[in-house]
């Protein structure tokens, strides 16, 4: 049983622009349609929500990055976010990186996501919800949806205070997933929640083994690095300009080793380094920058893939942080993003475990 | 001597207990491979796992990592801490063909038998396993 109301898509600008109006939010964080394209906006005036675009499987970079350091004391910040960037929220706050009461988290169904490059070049054909019938349409023409989602075992928006449904309902449907998210919803003005069975525990287990046969095929791509020299192969494209760090919404460090002079050597420093070695590569320290953010990253990552999407030089950067990622996470049996109060791995510890080494 | 391949190890090991214990097997002269190049650390809890990154990247052939046996921490739980690191280390390597060079290790300030076995053992095997790779690439 859920609290829950059908509003189907038209209400939904009015359901945002009532979160705004009311006060149950002083500020929205939301997917707009701008052009051919999905863009992000931070709306604050009832006025501008203008053409929410929550549903369009458009992925630029996950959301929840811009939220670092959102530690705002006394307002709250709605955030209209896929499941992915919601779970990225809920690690930013058990990593202390968000004050959980400054949000009120509202996930929606993701069915999938292409870039946002192949969602603009190609809006007409897939427009809002993406359907199995549109994926295999543009598979013919060659635009794939992103490796990262075809991994993804959370599709359903039921992350947070706030879910919006779509998949395997007749309708959209607004739920309230939490008593934040109720007292949220029951200050917007034309809403009234009421109980309804809703079952999508099928079209879960659906999601879940297509995830499976998804994370296989990338498990066997996987094993095409399983040499330190294939790894130095992919990476030789590599121009360390950290993009992957810099949008990945878990990489959180204020300052990062690879900005400091010990890990972005310069000057003598290089030239001491080249001297050890007898030569060096420029810029220097790829290798030691990708396997240290894959170690860094590790348990937290949640699978977007944003890291591949912002690499300039095209390097399968998911098989190297998602999908190792998986791998550790498995070993701790620990979902990221799921649930605040379970902690983070390497933050904790049990006396009887991981023996022999 | 000849030809035959002599790999460098890095060893990392806690001031309290592995370290103890390898310089009990230097004082009962106890013979083991000097191919290890130990440094100490206070605690295998401050053992980077970056560390281990940086070795393997810099051209060492193995990086052996030495903490106090569980329960017996002089910090209480710093070896709670490294097990955790080191097994996701290991597991990201794993996937990169790195991950059998890279070995950690309860010994106590008493097992100076102990840390010769395991480092002639572990010397044994990283020359099984050949150099690193990285050694002769430009990096």
């Amino acid at each position: 049983m859920v609290k829950c109301i059908e509003t189907g898509d038209e209400a939904l600008k009015d359901l945002f622009k009532g979160l705004l109006s009311s006060g149950a939010v002083d500020g929205l964080i939301l997917p707009q349609r701008a052009g051919k394209s999905v863009i992000y906006t931070l709306v604050t005036d009832p006025g501008k929500v203008k053409d929410p675009a929550i549903f369009a499987p458009s992925f630029g970079f996950n959301a929840a990055n811009i939220l670092r350091k959102w530690l705002i004391e006394d307002k709250v910040l709605g955030l209209v976010f896929k499941p992915c960037e919601a779970r990225a929220t809920i690690e930013l706050i058990k990593l202390e990186q968000i004050n959980p009461d400054a949000i009120l988290l509202i996930s929606v169904d993701c069915p999938g996501t292409f870039k946002n490059e192949d969602y603009t070049a190609n809006t007409d054909e897939i427009g809002d919800k993406l359907t199995d019938e549109i994926k295999s349409k543009l598979s013919e023409k060659g635009v794939e949806v992103r490796a990262a989602c075809t991994m993804c075992e959370t599709k359903l928006g039921e992350i947070g205070d706030i879910g919006i449904w779509h998949m395997g309902l007749g309708s959209t449907t607004v739920v309230a997933l939490s008593e934040k998210g109720e007292a949220a919803l029951s200050k917007v003005e034309g809403i009234t929640l009421g109980d309804k069975d809703i079952d999508r525990s099928s079209l879960q287990s659906e999601i879940k083994s297509a995830a499976e046969s998804g994370r296989e095929a990338l498990k066997k791509e996987l094993e095409s690095l399983n040499d330190p020299l294939k790894l130095l192969d992919v990476l030789n494209d590599c121009i360390v300009c950290k993009n992957c760090r810099d949008i990945c919404p878990v990489c959180y460090c204020k300052e990062c080793f690879f900005e400091q002079s010990l890990g972005n050597p310069r000057g003598g420093d290089l030239l001491n380094i080249a001297n050890t070695r007898g030569d060096v590569r420029i810029p220097p320290y790829g290798l030691f920058y990708h396997l240290t953010r894959a170690y860094h990253v590790c348990v937290t990552c949640i699978g977007c893939g944003a890291c591949e999407d912002a690499c300039p030089k095209g390097i399968p950067l998911t098989l190297i942080y998602p999908v190792v990622a998986r791998n550790v996470q498995d070993l701790f049996e620990y979902v990221p993003g799921m649930d605040l109060e379970e902690p983070i791995p390497l933050t904790t510890y049990q006396e009887d475990e991981l023996e022999p080494r | 001597m000849g030809d035959e391949f002599e790999p460098k190890i890095l060893g990392f090991t806690c001031n309290w207990c592995t370290y103890a214990g390898a310089d009990l097997a230097g004082t009962s002269r106890i013979q083991y491979p000097p191919n290890i190049r130990i440094i100490r650390v206070m605690c295998s809890g401050r053992m980077d796992p970056m560390f281990v990154i940086k070795a393997l990247t810099n051209g060492a052939d193995g990086v052996f990592l030495g903490g106090c046996h569980p329960g017996d921490c002089h910090y209480t739980k710093g070896n709670y801490y490294a097990r955790r690191r080191i097994n996701a280390l290991r597991e990201i390597l794993k996937a990169f063909g790195l991950d059998e060079r890279v070995r950690l290790r309860w010994i106590s300030a008493s097992e100076g038998p102990q840390f010769a076995e395991e480092v002639t053992k572990m010397v044994e095997d990283v020359k099984k396993l050949g150099p690193n790779p990285y050694k002769e690439e430009t990096l």
